[in-house]
């Protein structure tokens, strides 16, 4: 073993290096370059999409144009419906995501510490997360009718397999030698679960997190489609059957950005937290 | 004296999964450790040492036999018997302090108390600074000073040591074991240390206990009568007496070496 410190499998990652500009106008500057380079893909892609209309001239009502686009995107979000459909799509995402996250969690560990049943539900979880979210919807649709639980359920079933099976192998990469350690202190099987296992097992529980709640959302715009009782999935649907297909574009426009914002903003800054300040990944 | 600690015909069969064979690593091992002695464990590899340091802390139960200490019979682990393990096992979202005050955190010592504890082990073991780093900021032997540290802390009243100090360099090692002996000497403590190093095992130990060849058993205890103000590397190495003992246990490790190859010989004839 070449690093002594570390009684399991993860190497010792370097310091986390911080170049830090200096002063308000340069962090403005800075912050102004990120953007940049984080919108400019995006604005080569609309420039070519408008080249591509430009010259094929293409009807509207077949490939709009990314100016329609954009009066789309305006419009429903004067009228007010942008607003109400994309609140419900988040109302639903954050309840699935909290009861599901809990869920997930607490399976996994009940896998991680039980061999015995890790072995016993491991085939079926397989076998189960092989079929999407979206195979089940008759199925729940038949169960629960077309009701914000048929949703709920949909993304559940989709969030709670990868948050469990990365809870479950956070687990088991925490090295026993820190059950041990903590075990010859005194320490009682409470505290070996919540001061061992739980914080060892963070950096797999957040990247499950984060994995789960993208494949969540996807099912919730596919489920929203199904269900038809409002959410972004809905109104890019209802938009088909008026042909408003400018109207399409701009609703998963807003599926996109609401989606990258939370990525961005939330999960991610969360993973790093927690990996970074514990040094527990190497990167 | 009734011994603080007694290892009682000790038989210990473990599977090994790569072979497919049940391992006997001690058959019918005994030993008394009295209150306050530092004991060493030297002996061949494979011979059950650190087994048997695990079976103390109560981390694992033996095929027959039994161990008690202060007379009750081990049955779990306790913060009687803290343990510090070779590769150091500190928490890496922990800080030094928080790793360090951990065992007084389990036994709901208050606030002040423990703070004022923490505070004296950080100076002991030369951390002052670094009370708020995490161990993947700190250097090896660092750490494994926290890991003693922690262990201390705790004021266990047996302190089960394996091989502790194996991975550090050999300057940093030499501090350690200078700082152990004095560290033994303040606070009175039944210590068992498992080490490879017959060196190591003279300097820190009241009496040295060479171990056999698998299955282990007792080959022989030696009183180590150097006196604690001598154990200091600078002037060990002149003291007539460790020389004699080096001589004696490392003929002992030797003569086992010896005996298994013979053993594995006669097996493979």
């Amino acid at each position: 073993m070449t690093d002594p410190g570390r009684a399991g499998p993860r190497p010792a990652p370097p310091l986390p290096v911080r170049t830090l500009p200096r002063g308000r106008a340069a962090s403005a500057a800075g912050a102004a370059a990120a953007a940049a380079q984080m919108l400019a893909p995006f604005v080569l892609f609309t420039a070519g999409w408008a080249l591509v209309v430009g010259v094929t001239r293409w009807p509207e009502d077949v490939l709009p144009s990314p100016f329609a686009v954009a009066r789309a995107f305006g419009e429903v979000f004067a009228k007010g419906i942008l607003v109400v459909y994309a609140g419900e799509t988040i109302r639903r995402i954050v309840l699935a995501a909290v009861t599901g996250v809990a869920i997930g969690i607490a399976a996994g560990f009940v896998m991680g510490l039980h061999d015995w049943i890790a072995a016993l539900l491991n085939p079926p979880l397989r076998f189960f997360q092989s079929l999407s979210g979206i195979a089940w919807l008759p199925l729940f649709l038949i169960w629960f009718g077309f009701s914000d639980k048929t949703i709920v359920v949909a993304v559940w079933y989709t969030l709670v397999f990868p948050v469990a099976f990365n809870t479950m192998l956070g687990v088991r990469t925490v090295p026993r030698l820190y059950r041990y350690a903590v075990l010859t202190l005194g320490g009682t099987w409470r505290q070996i679960v919540f001061q061992v296992l739980l914080p060892g097992a963070i950096p797999y529980i957040v990247g499950g997190v984060r994995l789960g709640i993208a494949y969540g959302w996807r099912a919730l715009i596919a489920a929203e489609i199904v269900v038809g009782s409002g959410g972004l999935g809905y109104l890019i649907f209802k938009a088909e059957t008026f042909h408003l297909t400018a109207r399409i574009i701009a609703g998963m426009t807003a599926i996109g950005i609401l989606w990258y914002l939370t990525d961005y903003f939330l999960l991610r800054p969360l993973e790093e937290a927690t990996i970074e300040r514990w040094g527990l990944v190497y990167r | 004296m009734r011994a603080k600690i007694s290892v009682e015909q000790i038989v210990h069969e473990y599977f090994n999964p790569s072979t497919w064979q049940r391992v006997r690593a001690l058959d019918g091992f005994s030993l008394d450790v009295p209150d306050g002695e530092f004991v060493c464990l030297v002996g061949p590899s494979g011979c059950g040492k650190s087994t048997l340091l695990y079976l103390i802390a109560g981390l694992t139960r033996p095929t027959g036999g039994r161990i008690l200490v202060d007379g009750r019979e081990v049955v779990r682990p306790g913060r009687d018997r803290g343990m510090v393990f070779q590769e150091f096992a500190i928490l890496p979202w922990r800080t030094v302090e928080g790793n360090i005050g951990h065992g007084l955190e389990i036994a709901q010592t208050p606030r002040r108390a423990k703070e004022e504890t923490v505070r004296r082990y950080v100076a002991l073991m030369g951390l002052s600074g670094f009370e708020h780093k995490y161990p993947h900021e700190l250097s090896g032997g660092m750490r494994q000073r926290v890991a003693v540290a922690r262990t201390l802390a705790a004021d266990p009243e047996v302190v089960l040591m394996d091989e502790p100090f194996a991975s550090l360099d050999a300057q940093t090692r030499n501090v350690m074991q200078e700082e152990l002996v004095r560290i033994a000497l303040h606070e009175r403590k039944t210590i068992v240390f498992v080490t490879h190093s017959v060196d190591e095992a003279i300097i820190l130990g009241d009496r040295v206990v060479v171990l056999t060849g698998r299955p282990g058993r007792v080959k022989a205890s030696l009183p180590i009568e150097i006196p604690r103000e001598r154990r200091r590397w600078d002037v060990l190495g002149a003291e007539e007496r460790f020389v004699r003992y080096r001589q004696e246990i490392l003929r002992m490790i030797r003569e086992e070496f010896d005996s298994q190859e013979r053993a594995a010989e006669a097996v493979r004839a």
